[in-house]
């Protein structure tokens, strides 16, 4: 297990860049560290928009947000120290787009937990990192919860839920 | 194109003359059509006989965007559910969430399900703006939560003599919900008034598939709280609210995992449930640690409940 290459997990949410800065906090300036940011595109439904051009618009946003929040992260994460070449992005974009893309791989849209599992074992990451909203166990059984899955599930690896 | 006066003669001839309104191919006006117009779409012609309404609360809510019609050209009642895009709010215990009304996803639906019985049957056609027109057929039944409301016998006696059966027909209808996921799709309002059984055939039948929501994580989440709220309501012939049985010492985790004012742990009320039966419910209470993960895990707790109901 390679517990120094570590794999944090963000979408755009306050808690992702809560785990970034943990991470940074914990790695510091050792440049023996490998982080990828892994983001695992979500986009709007189709069937939330009444025509294609007011899904791809909000298609786009989303898609612009999270791209810069990929930044932000890397950023934030050399902020704290982390060598900057130490930092890859990952982005995976969603099998479901209307937007067009050069990817080579697209995410099917079934459990980001497992899609981020799947990424830590191909990977070979011995550190997954994951922010963490608090949810009520009412939230959880209705909604889902990405960070509860992953550690029920992981298997091989360490896992930081930040909360 | 011939007008409605042309048409009724034709078609409905006992129609008075005087309600003859106008030849619409184009509904985007939903609010405009009403009783004597009629809608030509895919090769038809619909007589719009009123707006349907739901009744909530005793109060009657027009919905303006759903005719009952008659085809003319074959005499058959229908329901078309013309194009209204909306986003509301709805609550679902102490949560708010975002729903969105899809024409599209109900068509897609009714393409999928095709002629199974276990759901409303339908088509759907573009008028000429492209407006999403669905042509529904209308299930002859009564809602299921009425008939087990209206039974008489006591709970023993519905325990073991009419609940088999009813859990075994409802088996059924959760393995067509189990078939929308596994296709990726979720019915999006799984309640009490959607699931129905046809009155000829005894067939439980779900309609209603165009609510939809943005979740990513869960997308059967709200799926699977309903079929869990409907198996609750038929293992207890009806809602329980704790204030109803004082006495029995029921505590936060008996109760509903989203609604505080449901009991869902019932064999505190009625022991005779078997226990098998009663922890699938369990899994819906305030006090699981232990979730569904699908439908067909549920299942696979339920089935055997049934002949253990019939061995009661």
């Amino acid at each position: 297990m390679k517990c120094k290459k570590i794999l944090v997990a963000v979408d755009a949410s306050d808690n992702a860049m809560r785990a970034v800065h943990y991470t940074g906090e914990i790695v510091g300036d050792r440049p023996e560290f490998l982080i990828e940011l892994l983001t695992i595109e979500r986009l709007p439904a189709r069937d939330l928009f009444p025509d294609e051009a007011a899904w791809k618009t909000a298609c786009e946003n989303t898609r612009a947000e999270l791209r810069i929040f990929q930044d932000k992260a890397a950023f934030a994460l050399q902020e704290t120290g982390v060598p900057g070449q130490t930092i890859t992005k990952r982005y995976i974009t969603s099998c479901h787009s209307p937007l067009t893309g050069d990817a080579t791989q697209c995410s099917p849209g079934t459990s980001i937990a497992q899609e981020i599992l799947q990424e830590v074992k191909n990977g070979d990451f011995g550190t997954v990192v994951i922010g963490r909203r608090g949810v009520s166990k009412a939230e959880e059984f209705l909604f889902g919860s990405v960070s509860t899955k992953i550690i029920h599930y992981a298997r091989g690896c360490a896992v930081w839920v930040v909360e | 194109m011939p007008t409605v006066r042309e048409l009724t003669r034709q078609y409905m001839p006992e129609f008075p003359t005087r309600y003859c309104g106008t030849v619409y191919t184009d509904t985007t006006e939903f609010m405009d059509i009403g009783y004597g117009d009629v809608i030509a779409v895919g090769g038809y012609h619909y007589m719009v006989l009123k707006d349907e309404c739901e009744r909530r609360f005793g109060i009657e809510d027009p919905k303006f965007w759903v005719k009952r019609c008659r085809e003319l050209e074959t005499g058959e009642r229908k329901i078309l559910k013309l194009v209204f895009y909306e986003k509301f709010p709805i609550r679902i215990g102490s949560f708010t969430i975002q729903c969105h009304r899809s024409p599209g996803k109900e068509a897609r639906i009714l393409d999928l399900v095709g002629s199974d019985p276990r759901f409303m049957h339908g088509r759907s056609f573009e008028d000429v703006r492209g407006n999403n027109v669905r042509i529904l057929d209308i299930v002859f039944g009564k809602r299921l939560d009425l008939i087990v409301q209206e039974l008489e016998e006591d709970h023993p006696t519905y325990l073991r003599k009419t609940l088999p059966g009813i859990l075994e027909n409802y088996i059924g209808a959760c393995e067509a919900i189990d078939f929308l996921h596994r296709n990726r799709e979720t019915h999006g309002d799984i309640r009490r008034d959607h699931l129905w059984v046809e009155y000829e055939t005894g067939q439980y039948r779900w309609i209603d598939f165009d609510y939809a929501f943005g979740f990513h994580e869960n997308p059967f989440g709200l799926d699977m709280f309903g079929l869990g709220n409907i198996l609750t309501f038929l293992v207890g012939k009806g809602d329980h609210n704790p204030a109803d049985w004082p006495g029995h010492n029921l505590t936060t985790e008996d109760r509903s995992i989203v609604f505080g004012n449901r009991v869902t742990n019932l064999r505190r009320l009625f022991p005779d449930i078997p226990e098998p039966l009663n922890n699938v419910l369990m899994h819906f209470s305030a006090g699981t640690y232990v979730f569904y993960e699908g439908i067909e895990e549920m299942l696979q707790d339920l089935r055997p409940c049934v002949d253990l109901l019939r061995k009661c």
